[in-house]
Formats: structure tokens, C-alpha cells, sequence
């Protein structure tokens, strides 16, 4: 079993739009893409944020770009000033989503 | 075949202007659109103005036309940008003066006014326009904030910024433009784009989305590799060369930054939810069949864009008066960092108890441990124990500006009268107002925009 980072075969960045997060995910290598497909499951996403998204993941995947959008609602606290974070705008979100861990041999 | 080069020359309202001095000095382009309007922004701006009537736009802009202003003219570049902000013709009298000091002669003005509904709220409710919240309609009844309003402004499209340009206008100043309309405007008129061209105004919007970041769309806040970035301190802004058939995006002659797929990509889906539905005032935008290849150094070649017919109505920005925040720190160095951090934090907040602050909501983070990534950060009780330094973060929301008050008198005084090795730094806190977002969708032919030219002879 081969656990990694998501960060070493993913890519990818975060923005919010009021207290809606999306992060996009690219495949660093296209071949590897249908591994995270297969892997970056909605449910899989929402358990890994926990309490940090309370509402509504939804995933758009963009397969001419070996990429997928997930737009994760409730996710910045509030958002804009209303939020107490230190990220309120949730421009980390990117990295903590690629600090998740994947096996590799799934 | 008829190319037209267009520049992104500013991210947001405090965006450095250096890029874009350079980008006027030096490229190759007909365009360049500066985007200030981030969501808040205009509450702010609008804030700001009702303290000082001459305020509520983004000063930057100025003070980037003291610089370029005259060179844009002499290269013909035309500047089209939302600094406007809440203040537009307060924006455009101070320009007009500053282009006038460097003696700039025979420009025109062009600036588009209405996007300001705030006097019209009360007529739509009475004609039935509900104001129900776009983004989740379980979050309350328009009218419990009907009250606590801080502005309201509508965000349109392409065609009042095109009819500046056919008046002639070498800067278009706006209020709340999309961000993205600011360069599909001038793309529009150049290639004489209708209502029809559905596929074409797409790829125009998407010109304006890979731009409107600045460094974003050059290797600003890349995650793929961002040692691969060379000269950050001198990184360019991205470019678009557009023609009938292709649309590349690079940037200027020497200068820093990167162009390439994966730096296009990163912008590419930011901040769009459905990418087969990318809402905007002039077209429904679909790039989930998009590509996105290498064509050359710093040079990228965008594809695959389809648009589809623009929504019914129009969406309208509210911002509200949301109560008060205040937001603290205090660092502590080794021995026992964290630790004494903790304890601190457990200090005030009795003290807070004792004063009997009233509060909605209070967060307490340790920066240096988990303030960025809270419940998904790698913590361990080793690490813990031999922090070099953590500094504690106290955010409190209330009702009442004098809760809020309450902690700041609070947090210097730890120094002496704390544990050990507290180092205030700073200065002491202010209290901010919070502003809600409450966007919601109004009928286009509520909306009278209106476009004028002032010439600066």
C-alpha cells in the first residue's frame, strides 16, 4: 500500500464566492487522472473536510482538462467579514485539500 | 487576420500597479482592463464614502494614470476598469485633474452610471420582486435587512462600456461592470460581436476570467510549482491575443511570471462553479469541454469555449450592516509556547465572562499550529511541546460595538501581567463592522445604465 499527498499527483486552486469554497483539482499527470476520478469521491471529500464544510459538496469534472471542480457550500465559516477564520476567504482550502492522503494501490 | 491584444493590469483594489505600468510601457496591445470589485469591496467603498462624500472609488487607479495615463494615450491603449466603485463621477473629476497636471490633451472620458439601485429597492418590492437570497433561500426574508442596507448594485455586462468606446473614450470608467465585461466589451466591438455570436462572447468572458486576477493568470498563487516561477518580484500580468478563431494567452516583454498549462489551468476553473454553466450578464458560458495546450514560451493557446443564451435577469449585490467583529493577537516564544498561548486565551476570556460580553460567535487559533488548516493540520504532541513560538488569535462577532470593544484593552497588558514571554506587536485592535452579501436576481429592465464622455481638452 502506497499512501501519498494528494499534492504530489494533483494540482489545483481555491476561491470563494460569499460563503461558498471551490477548489479546483488538475491531474499533474494526465494518466493518472482516472485514479482520481475514481478516489476524489464527493463523499470521500466531504468526510475529509468534516466539520470545516458544513453544506453541500458538489463535483463538476472537466475531462479535456484531466480536471475536476468541487464547490463545497458553507464551507468559509460565514464568509467574506462575517467569518472569524484567519482564512475567511478560504484561499488554503486548495492546500489543505491536497494534503489529503491517498493509496495509490486502490 | 485582424489580432487584438488586450492586459489585465490589476487583481483587485490594492493590487500592485507595477505590472501594469510595465504592461503599458512595453507590450504590444490595443486594451488593458483593470478589475478593483471584489465582492465587498463596494460596501466598503460605500462606507467610506458616506464618511467622506469625495471618497467611495479606488484611489489606486489614479494614482496608476499619474503614471501611465499620458504613455497609454501616445501608444493608444485604451483602459477600461470598475474603479469607479460607488463613487464614479467623484472618480472621474479627480482623473480628469491628475491627466491634466501631466498635460495630457484631447482625451475622452467615457463612464457608465446606474448600477447603484439603492433608491429603486422600494419600487421593485412594490412591483413584486421578492429579493430572495440567490445563493440559499433558507438563510431569511429580505425584509429582517431591508433596514441595515449598505448598498446595492447590480452587475452588468458589455454594452454600455461599448458604447464609451464608439464615443470615443480612451479610459471607460464603471461601478460595478462584471469584472469579465471590461474586456469582453472592447472584444466585442472590434470584432463586432451581436447578441448571436454566442460561442464568440464566451470566449470573450473567458478572456476576462484568465485576466481579471493580474498575477494570478501569470504564475501568481501557482501551486504546481511555484519555485518554477522565475523574477516574481518583477512578475508580469497575463495577456490575451485574440482573433476570430484563436484565443493565447501571455504577457509582456521582459518581465517575470509564467505562462503555461498548468498556470492557465489553475485560473481557468477559479472561482466557476458549474463549468458548463458559467453565469454572466451577456452569455451562459460552458467550458467543460475546454482545452488548454502549450503553443510557445509563455505561451498558451485556449480552446473548445461554447456559449450558451444569457440568463433572463440580472444579478444584484446587496451588502448589510451584520453586526461587529474584532479580531486579536499575541505572540509567545519557547519555553512552553503553546502552552502559555492557551493560557492566556483561557485568562481573557474569563475576563470577557466577567465583563459580561455578549457575543454571536468567537474563534480562538493558534497561528503556527492550525490556524490555516484548523481541523486537517498535522499536529503532535511532540511538536507541540517544542514550538519556537505560537501566536494566539482571539476573533470575536457581536451585536454590539462595545462587546466587541470589550478584549482590547485587554491584550497588551498580558505582557506584564501573563505568562511569561508575551510580545505585543501591532498596535491595539479596532472594531470593524460586518457586512452580509446577500445576492439576489432582478429583472434587466429594472436596470438603467447610462454611458457619457467628458473630454479633457
Amino acid at each position: 500500500m502506497a499512501m501519498v499527498y494528494l499534492y504530489e499527483l494533483a494540482h489545483g486552486r481555491s476561491g470563494d464566492k460569499a460563503d461558498t469554497s471551490n477548489v479546483c483539482i488538475y491531474a499533474r499527470d494526465p494518466k493518472d487522472y482516472p485514479f482520481l476520478k475514481r478516489v476524489l469521491t464527493v463523499e470521500r471529500v466531504k468526510e475529509y473536510f468534516g466539520e470545516i464544510v458544513k453544506g453541500e459538496i458538489t463535483r463538476y469534472d472537466v475531462d479535456t482538462l484531466c480536471g475536476m471542480n468541487f464547490v463545497m457550500k458553507h464551507a468559509l465559516g460565514g464568509g467574506a467579514t462575517h467569518s472569524l477564520r484567519l482564512d475567511s476567504l478560504g484561499k488554503s482550502m486548495g492546500g489543505m485539500f491536497l494534503r489529503m492522503k491517498v493509496d495509490t494501490d486502490w | 487576420m485582424k489580432k487584438v491584444a488586450i492586459g489585465g493590469g490589476q487583481g483587485f483594489w490594492g493590487d500592485s500597479p507595477d505590472a501594469a505600468i510595465h504592461m503599458v510601457r512595453h507590450a504590444d496591445i490595443q486594451y488593458m482592463a483593470c478589475d478593483y470589485l471584489a465582492e465587498l469591496t463596494l460596501s466598503i467603498m460605500q462606507r467610506q464614502r458616506l464618511k467622506r462624500p469625495e471618497a467611495g472609488y479606488a484611489r489606486d487607479f489614479i494614482g496608476m494614470m499619474k503614471e501611465i495615463g499620458k504613455v497609454a494615450k501616445e501608444r493608444n491603449i485604451k483602459i477600461l476598469t470598475n474603479a469607479g466603485g460607488m463613487n464614479i463621477t467623484g472618480c472621474v473629476d479627480t482623473l480628469k485633474e491628475a491627466l491634466l497636471a501631466q498635460g495630457v490633451q484631447n482625451y475622452r472620458i467615457g463612464y457608465v452610471t446606474g448600477d447603484d439601485m439603492m433608491g429603486q429597492i422600494d419600487e421593485l418590492m412594490s412591483q413584486g420582486v421578492t429579493f430572495e437570497n440567490m445563493d440559499d433561500p433558507q438563510v431569511g426574508d429580505f425584509k429582517d435587512i431591508r433596514s441595515k442596507l449598505v448598498n446595492a448594485n447590480v452587475y452588468f455586462g458589455r454594452q454600455p462600456m461599448m458604447e464609451c468606446l464608439d464615443g470615443g473614450a480612451d479610459v471607460v470608467l464603471t461601478g460595478r461592470a462584471s469584472d469579465s465585461a471590461l474586456f469582453l466589451a472592447p472584444l466585442a466591438r472590434e470584432f463586432g460581436w451581436t447578441d448571436a455570436d454566442l460561442d464568440q462572447l464566451a470566449r470573450g468572458i473567458m478572456v476576462g476570467h484568465m485576466l481579471e486576477c493580474g498575477g494570478q493568470g501569470a504564475g501568481g498563487n501557482f501551486l504546481y510549482d511555484w519555485r518554477s516561477v522565475p523574477r516574481m518580484d518583477e512578475l508580469g500580468f497575463p495577456i490575451a491575443e485574440v482573433t476570430e478563431d484563436s484565443l493565447q494567452i501571455t504577457k509582456a516583454p521582459d518581465c517575470g511570471g509564467l505562462i503555461s498549462e498548468q498556470s492557465v489551468k489553475e485560473q481557468f476553473l477559479y472561482e466557476v462553479h458549474d463549468p458548463a454553466n458559467y453565469i454572466t450578464p451577456d452569455v451562459t458560458v460552458d467550458i467543460s469541454h475546454a482545452t488548454i495546450r502549450n503553443a510557445g514560451p509563455d505561451r498558451v493557446e485556449v480552446g473548445g469555449i461554447r456559449g450558451k443564451p444569457a440568463p433572463d435577469r440580472l444579478k444584484l449585490s446587496l451588502g448589510y450592516h451584520a453586526g461587529y467583529k474584532v479580531v486579536t493577537y499575541l505572540p509567545f516564544g519557547w519555553p512552553d509556547a503553546y502552552e502559555k498561548a492557551q493560557y492566556a486565551a483561557d485568562i481573557l476570556m474569563k475576563k470577557m465572562r466577567r465583563k459580561g460580553m455578549q457575543y454571536e460567535d468567537i474563534r480562538i487559533d493558534y497561528l503556527g499550529v492550525n490556524a490555516l488548516h484548523m481541523g486537517l493540520a498535522e499536529v503532535n504532541e511532540e511538536m507541540l511541546k517544542n514550538l519556537n513560538e505560537c501566536v494566539l488569535r482571539i476573533a470575536i462577532r457581536t451585536k454590539e460595538k462595545r462587546d466587541a470593544a470589550l478584549i482590547i484593552p485587554e491584550i497588551s497588558p498580558l505582557q506584564l501581567n501573563g505568562p511569561p514571554g508575551a510580545c505585543f506587536f501591532g498596535g491595539r485592535s479596532h472594531v470593524e463592522d460586518v457586512i452580509g452579501l446577500w445576492p439576489t436576481l432582478i429583472p434587466r429592465d429594472a436596470v438603467k445604465l447610462q454611458s457619457h464622455i467628458l473630454e479633457v481638452k
